[in-house]
């Protein structure tokens, strides 16, 4: 006997509502827009036919404020799983059509299912924020839904990599959702995010503010450092995010997705050679270098536009995915200070929860000195970089470009901070300070007594210039491993990272350590 | 642009600000599936101006400010010289390091605040486009 045909029409009929959402008419609007439905954008993001889709038929249980007449289909969001380059990941999308996306008890409970879901599955969850807000009809079972959300990712935090998306509005508490995520890709024209608004501000502080300068993809990407990717549309972000994917492991016991070839390429790079500027006071611009480092030069910059001294991101060197940090000396001569600190600091993090090697490019003449930097902590900032490096047990390569000065040479993985292999251009300027202040303390009596003090200073200067100026002294007291040409440098590397892939390093337990935040 | 006026620690600056409309649309229709292998594109963002007194720093708008405090080396443009956005304009040296400062905008040189010796603050102006 055949299924009644009543209860399957009751079935597509219950589908065909919920798959509208908030209607055509929304939707059409939106796309107007240019921007994509909720369903849509996971649509776009998963590969054909593998979206599975849970809690389709979901709704609101709220009876206040004549919401029992309403209908709120997948209660504002649609969440499942689907496949990203053949790897499974997990992804919720937030409906703007329905109700304005607000957060209510059973669109918060989908959102933690999934994530609960995908922590025991081990796979990564990607969360595309697109909501008014809290549902104020639902009172503080929305407030207690945002609750439970930030729980959950905290959970999972260290678990599996947690990716945020934010193509709409994303206001107040909502915001520290994403903020506990990994990564923040944020739409140029349609999101803002903020925790106050330009009205509450001028509400509470009289200041006058615009949503551009406080809320929009461009302040968070410059100024905040709140967000790491900005996107031009839905799809771009879509994209930014199957990238970034395409560098990690799906959960933490995994290793990230290397393509290490049969052979490794031993060749010299003689380019390498001449992108050093023979001026070691000239800057030297270190995306060229990372372009001649990395595999096809094919690098994924992370916070590319905020604390510019300081470059982070992902490549692979001859198949294997590393995490590099380097001093970029164009920019505030490449010195270390609190915003540099915190970029890099949190990224070696993220590279040692998921088993991604960490390649390290020194060329920092110091922590950038300031009274600002000096009253906004940076011992307490520059502290998590020392931190974050000696916690990190994934394989640590460094290699000495041009300066590494004092503290901020420690702080940029030496030997000291736990580097497996340490090595050094020619060019290497390894010392404990400047030429100029070391004399000035070590020779304070001979200058002042010389007939011509300039000169003797000068002289002395030179003198300590040509003895700790290099990578020789270091090299001799076995603090590097080898001095290389810039032309074997991606060969090197490359046998480094293969030496240590299997590097097992136990630490004594703990519950955790205590970073300097 | 509306025309403010703001006062800084007892200077009085004049900026102009970009009034944004909300919700401004494009035509763009939804994008084709994300291509996760291929070369990404990358999307160009620029620091949104504050006017609060926080971020004001003691330069005037249009003025290319000094990135960081250091000593002027050397000028590379005189008063009346047409700049492109990108050209270095001054050479700092602070940290053992050269700084290269560059043209934020295209314009003509309209005035020159330091010269080479000078020690310059962050933030402070070095020269003036119009």
């Amino acid at each position: 006997m055949p299924i009644a045909k009543h209860l399957l029409d009751q079935l597509h009929e219950k589908r065909r509502i919920a798959l509208a959402g908030g209607g055509e008419d929304k939707l059409k609007a939106r796309h107007e827009k240019g921007l994509m439905g909720a369903r849509e954008r996971l649509l776009n993001l998963f590969q054909p036919g593998t979206f599975v889709e849970s809690g389709l038929l979901a709704d609101h249980g709220c009876h206040n404020f004549g919401m029992a007449k309403k209908s709120m289909p997948g209660d504002g969001v649609v969440t499942g799983t689907g496949f990203i380059e053949g790897r499974p990941v997990a992804a919720f999308s937030q409906d703007f059509t329905v109700g304005g996306g607000a957060l209510g008890r059973i669109h918060s409970k989908k959102i933690c299912d999934l994530m609960e879901y995908a922590m025991e599955a081990g796979m990564p969850v990607i969360g595309i924020n697109d909501s008014g807000g809290a549902r104020i009809q639902e009172g503080d079972d929305s407030l207690s839904g945002y609750g439970q959300v930030f729980f959950k990712n905290v959970l999972l935090s260290g678990v599996v990599p947690q990716i945020s998306i934010i193509a709409g509005p994303c206001a107040g508490g909502a915001a520290y959702s994403p903020a506990l995520t990994d990564f923040i890709i944020m739409t140029q024209k349609n999101a803002n995010m903020f925790i106050c608004g330009p009205e509450v501000i001028k509400a509470a502080t009289g200041q006058v503010a615009t949503m551009q300068e406080i809320g929009s993809a461009a302040a968070h990407a410059t100024v905040s450092g709140n967000i790491h990717f900005v996107a031009e549309d839905d799809a771009h972000a879509l994209e930014i995010a199957g990238k970034l994917l395409s560098f990690l492991p799906s959960n933490n016991i995994m290793d990230p997705p290397h393509r290490i070839p049969n052979e490794i390429d031993l060749r010299l790079d003689p380019v390498m050679n001449e992108i050093v500027p023979e001026d070691a006071k000239a800057p030297m611009d270190l995306h060229q270098v990372i372009a001649r480092l990395v595999d096809d030069g094919d690098f994924l910059e992370v916070q590319r536009d905020w604390a510019k001294n300081m470059i982070i991101g992902f490549a692979r060197i001859q198949g294997i995915v590393v995490g590099l940090v380097g001093n970029q000396s164009t920019f505030k001569a490449g010195t270390i200070d609190i915003d540099a600190s915190d970029k890099a600091s949190r990224f070696i993090r993220f590279c040692n929860i998921f088993n991604i090697p960490l390649v390290t490019l020194v060329d920092v003449p110091g922590f950038l000195p300031g009274i600002a930097q000096e009253r906004g902590g940076i011992i307490r900032h520059g502290a998590k970089m020392l931190f974050a490096y000696a916690a990190a047990t994934v394989p640590k390569i460094t290699v000495i470009l041009r300066k590494a000065y004092g503290g901020a040479y420690l702080a940029m993985c030496s030997r000291d901070m736990g580097a497996d292999m340490v090595f050094a251009w020619p060019t290497a300027e390894i010392a404990v300070m400047g030429a100029e202040g070391a004399v000035k303390i070590l020779y304070k009596r001979e200058i002042t007594a010389a007939e011509d003090p300039v000169a003797a200073e000068a002289k002395l200067a030179q003198e300590y210039r040509e003895k700790f100026a290099s990578p020789y002294e270091a090299a001799a007291g076995a603090m590097i491993n080898d001095v290389i040409e810039p032309a074997q440098t991606r060969s090197i590397v490359s046998l480094a990272l293969r030496n240590s892939l299997s590097k097992r390093e136990t630490r004594p337990p703990k519950k955790h350590g205590n970073i300097p935040l | 642009m509306k025309k403010l006026r703001i006062t800084v620690s007892g200077k009085v600056y004049d900026v102009t600000v970009e009034v944004l409309e909300e919700g401004s649309s494009s035509s763009a229709l939804p994008g084709s599936p994300a291509k996760p292998g291929g070369a990404l594109r990358t999307s160009t963002v620029e620091a949104p101006a504050s006017a609060s007194p926080q971020a004001a720093s003691a330069a005037a708008a249009g003025d290319v400010v000094s990135p960081l405090a250091g000593k002027v080396v050397s000028i590379a443009a005189k008063v009346g010289d047409a700049v492109k956005e990108g050209d270095t304009l001054v050479v700092l040296e602070a940290m053992k390091m050269n700084t290269h400062v560059q043209a934020n905008q295209s314009g003509k040189v309209t005035a020159i605040h330091v010269k080479p010796g000078d020690s310059v603050e962050e933030g402070q102006g070095l020269l003036s486009l119009g």
